[in-house]
């Protein structure tokens, strides 16, 4: 049985749909990301699983039981929200210690002493007496995650918890929430809109466009092998090139707009006029080579490695290439890609 | 219960408060101020336009008006300026000066200006010593008197009107101006004044509904030969017991606030949005 | 001071914000000078010192039956316009009734609307409904005329605080009644203070609805002060009006205390 089960989910503000029935499962101890652009409609999706949004059809099962009318504060869930939603009249243990309070979880003996443990697991035991007030951004962010998880909640939602932080302290906070959802085991349903952050935390991910499901599955399958425009673009901002394939039976090559060719891997199914999907870091530059001609435009340092965009058949291509060999704009390159590096995207 | 009910339920006590107890009463005032002994009539409004007297009175409110609302503004927009511009310390110790007063009774207020202005008063005193004006002179009992006494309880008014708009203006715009070669009047003129002007409309409009309206201070200051219209109103309720004239006369008065509150609801709307 | 202004209007800027201050503080203070004055007139500056003034007015029956009217109607003010005014600003800060906006404009309009009109309508209004006016027509008038105020802080303070504490205190299981009093309140809190010293400041101070609502025996304060000032003031109207100064001065301080003064000047 699915800890979340969304069931053909359609919202609609007045006149404006913003989810288009959507229907997704969410199995106990996973951790699924919703990954979109703002206005997407991830943020909605998650607050319709908190209650918090009703839906406009469509029904919503945590842990087998219909919850689809039920508010909120009668839903086993915990959300932690994007601008941590601390309680600022109370101290931080008291703000730990609301939910089991509001739910009637334990004895005060119990419920001090789980507050007291979920603390220290954050590693804010020291702070307790402290208002939010007092704490740092970064602390702030903790309390937040220590009063999501200390009910132990058949579902934690998590909205952009990590989008008010610096970047160093983001990445500290993405060990931390890899190592307490192993740790807890927790099912977790995270939104952000940053694809890096979806890649490193989620068991799956679940990209969203325009209130549709657009891909979903494991980060590595989802990000090696998009299946949409869209979803090469928004994972990893690939360079899509128009092309039409040749060589039926044998070889499948792309052909670019202006004549050159490139080769595909050998079970390329498709034919005819399609898109091709380049990531600039696959694209290898040289000197000289037999794969297609391109010019450098521009080149950006970027420190170890330098951004260049070429011109490939007409149109703006960019590359991520190492700084051992470099490349002065105006100068004319080889490209080399593997074939089964290159995406091939019907229209 | 739903989300509705509750606010419903929150806000229902306020809204019968407002209902019963301000706005029906408003409405009582203007059905008052048509009715005579026989049915609904315009004569209490047609004596009051078509005496010379009255309408002196009338005139005379609008004048004063006027010119306290122009010297408040005068002093304030400056006030108000430096009020936004000067150190946090100094700025807080301005506040007050300009809080205290508005927050004191105008009974309080009225009475210092007694003292200062009567005629062995300080000012007059100190007038008379300098050469300046006759033995004989008096400031009691004139426009003068009014006009000062209002100017004190109108100015933090107009003050905090202005500086809540001056203080929204971004001090970079001014850096800017002058980066670019303006002098620093010439910025107060065509940076700062145009951008506070809703702030000195809203605070201008107030001042003179407040003025128009208010009795205390004038009567007190002006004595009953300089008669204005709420003075003229108070009597009315108070000594000759003419309610229907009284209320026609503060009919009057409200079409008047209302002409003048509807651009002021426009400007601080803006301002706000 | 403004930087990179020059010298001569920098001189001139300090003279006029002194004499503004002057303008302005001058009646206050002329009036707590004459009210320790050793003579039988007002006078400033006082002519000797004595505390005779505070002495006549501590045992004048009218001068205490006025002040005990005013500070009960100010009490009960307080605690009504506290109370409906705060509901009623919780409800629109969450916006969510239709015309919440417009709703917000209809609860200030008594801060806008001369007192004078308001005042001449509710004694029409209750003379023809109830005959003479009572202490409770001052009491629902004042209340009126307060709860803008307390309007006005609440919402200040609210619009300041997180907006999705509510929304989590939901996902943590608070109740309907919880939230509004474990989570709004608190946020209001300081609002709810500061509006409330206004409310009994206006209340205590208010001179206009007192004079239009005024009977025998139903007299506050300024009105008594009033009433002395039509005659021939003695300085023992100078030291009840220095107690209203004191009274004003330390409500001032509270309210600094609570949301900081600057705060409700700039909004």
């Amino acid at each position: 049985m699915p800890a979340v089960k969304l069931d053909a989910i359609r919202k609609s503000f007045g006149k404006v749909a913003v989810l288009h029935g959507i229907s997704l499962d969410v199995e106990q101890g996973e951790f699924v990301s919703l990954l979109g652009a703002s206005g997407c409609g991830k943020t909605t999706l998650l607050r319709i699983v908190a209650g918090l949004e009703s839906t406009t059809s469509g029904s919503v099962h945590i842990d087998g039981q219909d919850v689809t009318g039920l508010p909120p504060e009668d839903r086993d869930i915990a959300m932690m929200f994007q601008s941590y939603a601390l309680l600022p009249h109370l101290s931080v243990s008291e703000n730990v210690r609301f939910p089991l309070r509001m739910r009637r979880i334990g004895s005060r003996e119990e419920q001090d002493e789980r507050v007291k443990k979920v603390l220290e697991t954050v590693q804010l035991g020291h702070l307790a007496e402290r208002r939010p007030r007092q704490l740092s951004g970064g602390q702030q962010q903790r309390v937040a995650l220590a009063r999501a998880i200390v009910s132990n909640p058949k579902v934690l939602l998590l909205d952009e918890p990590l989008s008010n932080l610096d970047a160093r302290l983001r990445e500290d906070m993405q060990v931390e929430l890899i190592e307490i959802h192993k740790r807890l085991g927790l099912t977790t349903i995270f939104v952000t809109h940053d694809q890096e952050e979806a890649l490193s935390l989620s068991d799956r991910i679940v990209l969203l466009n325009n209130g549709r499901i657009e891909q979903e599955g494991a980060p590595a399958a989802i990000y090696d092998r998009p299946a949409t425009e869209f979803a090469s673009n928004f994972l990893g901002s690939a360079n899509i090139l128009p092309a039409t394939i040749e060589g039926l039976g044998g070889t499948p090559v792309a052909v670019l707009a202006d004549g050159q060719r490139l080769p595909l891997a050998t079970d390329e199914p498709v034919r005819g006029d399609v898109r091709l999907a380049l990531r600039q870091e696959d694209i290898h530059l040289a000197v000289r080579g037999d794969g297609p001609e391109a010019l450098v435009r521009t080149r950006v340092y970027l420190g170890a490695r330098s951004r260049y965009v070429v011109s490939l058949a007409g149109q703006p291509v960019r590359v991520l290439a190492p700084n051992d060999t470099v490349f002065e704009p105006g100068q004319r390159v080889s490209l080399a890609i593997a074939p089964e590096r290159i995406r091939v995207l019907a229209r | 219960m739903s989300d509705r009910t509750e606010n419903l339920l929150l806000i229902l006590p306020g809204l019968l408060l407002l209902a019963l107890a301000f706005f029906l009463p408003i409405f009582q005032m203007l059905a008052l101020s048509v009715s005579g002994p026989d049915g609904p009539t315009l004569q209490h409004f047609a004596r009051f336009l078509g005496d010379p007297y009255y309408l002196g009175i009338l005139w005379r409110t609008v004048r004063l008006s006027l010119i306290i609302t122009a010297i408040c503004a005068l002093i304030g927009f400056p006030l108000a300026y430096i009020m936004a511009r000067v150190g946090p310390r100094l700025r807080l110790w301005l506040i007050v000066i300009v809080i205290l007063p508005l927050m004191t009774s105008v009974v309080v207020r009225t009475f210092g200006w007694m003292v200062l202005l009567s005629r062995s008063g300080l000012i007059p005193e100190l007038l008379r010593d300098l050469g300046l004006v006759k033995r004989n002179f008096a400031l009691m009992q004139t426009e003068t008197a009014i006009v000062i006494g209002m100017v004190q309880v109108l100015l933090p008014f107009m003050a905090l009107s202005i500086l809540g708009v001056i203080t929204r203006i971004d001090p970079r715009l001014e850096e800017a101006a002058r980066t670019m070669g303006c002098s620093f009047l010439q910025t107060l003129r065509t940076v700062i004044l145009p951008l506070a002007l809703p702030g000195i409309v809203a605070g201008s409009l107030l001042a003179f509904t407040l003025s128009a309206s208010s009795f205390v201070t004038p009567g007190l200051l002006g004595g009953s030969r300089i008669e204005v219209l709420a003075a003229s109103i108070y009597g009315s309720v108070t000594q000759t017991l003419d309610w229907p004239f009284a209320a026609a006369q503060a009919v009057i008065l409200f079409v008047g606030v209302i002409l003048v509150l509807i651009p002021y609801i426009k400007v601080t709307g803006r301002s706000h949005g | 001071m403004v930087r990179s202004v020059p010298t001569w209007l920098r001189a001139a800027s300090v003279v006029f914000l002194i004499l503004t201050a002057l303008i302005l503080l001058a009646p206050l203070v002329v009036v707590a000078g004459a009210s320790f004055s050793a003579s039988q007139f007002v006078q400033f500056p006082p002519d000797g010192l004595s505390l005779e003034w505070y002495r006549k007015v501590l045992s004048s029956r009218d001068y205490l039956s006025a002040g005990w009217t005013s500070l009960q109607i100010a009490l009960l003010v307080t605690a009504s316009a506290t109370l409906i005014g705060g509901a009623a600003a919780i409800a629109l800060h969450r916006n969510q009734l239709p015309g919440s906006q417009s709703l917000s404009a209809l609860f200030l309009s008594p801060l806008v609307l001369p007192t004078i009109i308001y005042a001449i309508g509710m004694l029409m209004l209750w003379s023809s409904l109830f005959g003479p006016v009572t202490f409770l027509t001052l009491w629902i008038g004042h209340t009126v005329v307060a709860i803008p105020y307390v309007i006005r802080t609440t919402l200040a303070v609210l619009s300041e605080s997180d907006p999705f504490l509510e929304e989590a205190a939901r996902t943590m299981g608070a109740r309907r009644l919880q939230r509004l009093w474990l989570v709004v309140v608190p946020q209001c809190a300081p609002g709810l203070a500061a509006g409330a010293f206004f409310a009994f400041n206006v209340s205590f101070d208010e001179a206009v609805l007192s004079l239009f609502l005024r009977k025998p025996g139903l007299t506050t304060l300024p009105v008594q002060i009033y009433g002395q000032l039509e005659f021939s003031p003695d300085p023992s109207v100078a030291a009840v009006s220095t107690i209203m100064i004191a009274i004003t001065v330390i409500l001032i301080f509270c309210i600094d205390r609570l949301l900081g003064i600057r705060n409700f000047a700039e909004t």
